[in-house]
């Protein structure tokens, strides 16, 4: 049972990070609190998801010596990092930041209209004018 | 991967995480955010994922903070959570 | 409320916890997300791209219509912030 649990003690970690974003997310009313909820849980799969391409005893993925690749030296798959997980998850940081400056955007705006970014306090206004 | 410092990492990780979103200052919340992805960056370096470690360094540190920095300044400071 | 949240989260949690059991070990070299398609990417990217660094060659190489998405999704992204903090003119509703 012990030797289960560390071996896969950083799935764990990832799990506890996720949870503390989602509840960023559901229970915390200010918004800017919730967009850092947003982040927090899109950093944990974003963990999540490099650390599928660990291996152990593996070095980065950038081959040494010259580039040209004249196939004289034997390249071993066990000794570099899978290098998919990363380049998928580029793509995800960059996408995630276009997502929050949205969701900037939109606070602001709220609170232009509103003048407060708590979310009681939004239905409140918005129960007493009546939209 | 060396396991002590990734399991160091993550306790820095989840700490940073915990203040951020525990913190009633909300400058105060998106510095911590800041420094919770720098130590993202870093164990991604540990981890071997250094193209992963830079982007997160330059666009989620960088370029995530001054964002959020923007949206608090624009806004308010104080948040009742 | 926040009882609410914590139920929700406990329970995501745990369904998430009792899912981790079926993952393989941690650094495993032969799970299966390190055994079907990369080998590929290792062993041909330098030959065939004569780049050392395998990720730019999969990001730039195999994948630019990936990246081409992308720059369109962080092009739309800032298009939607310029339109929607822009300074209204007199009169233009909305």
């Amino acid at each position: 049972m012990l030797d289960y649990v560390i071996s896969k003690y950083n799935f764990w970690i990832y799990i506890i990070l996720m949870m503390i974003g989602l509840y960023a997310m559901i229970g915390k009313k200010n918004l800017v609190k919730k967009l850092i909820g947003m982040n927090i849980f899109q950093s944990a799969i974003i963990l999540f998801y490099v650390s599928t391409g660990v291996k152990a005893g593996a070095t980065v993925p950038i081959l040494s010596g010259h580039g040209h690749g004249h196939g004289h030296e034997v390249i071993e798959v066990a000794k570099y990092i899978n290098p998919l997980p990363h380049v998928l998850m580029l793509t995800a940081i960059v996408v995630s930041i276009a997502t929050t400056g949205v969701a900037i955007a939109t606070l602001i705006l709220i609170y232009r209209k509103y003048n407060t970014l708590e979310e009681d306090e939004i239905l409140m206004i918005r129960k007493e004018t009546g939209v | 991967m060396i396991w002590q410092l990734d399991l160091i990492l993550c306790l820095f990780i989840i700490i940073c995480a915990i203040a951020a979103i525990n913190v009633k200052d909300l400058l105060a919340a998106v510095i911590i955010l800041g420094a919770y992805s720098f130590f993202m960056c870093l164990l991604w370096t540990e981890m071997g994922a250094v193209d992963v470690a830079f982007t997160e360094a330059s666009v989620g540190a960088g370029v995530g903070t001054v964002l959020f920095i923007a949206a608090v300044s624009k806004t308010k400071r104080r948040s009742k959570d | 409320m926040k009882v609410i949240a914590l139920i929700a989260v406990i329970m995501t949690g745990t369904l998430l916890i009792y899912g981790a059991g079926d993952m393989p070990d941690w650094g495993d070299p032969n799970s299966p997300a390190n055994s079907y398609v990369s080998p590929r990417y290792i062993l041909e990217a330098t030959e065939k791209t004569a780049t050392p660094n395998i990720v730019t060659a999969v990001l730039a190489d195999y994948r630019s219509y990936d990246t081409m998405g992308e720059t369109v999704v962080v092009f739309t992204a800032a298009l939607g912030c310029v339109l929607m903090l822009r300074k209204k003119r007199n009169g233009e509703g909305g």
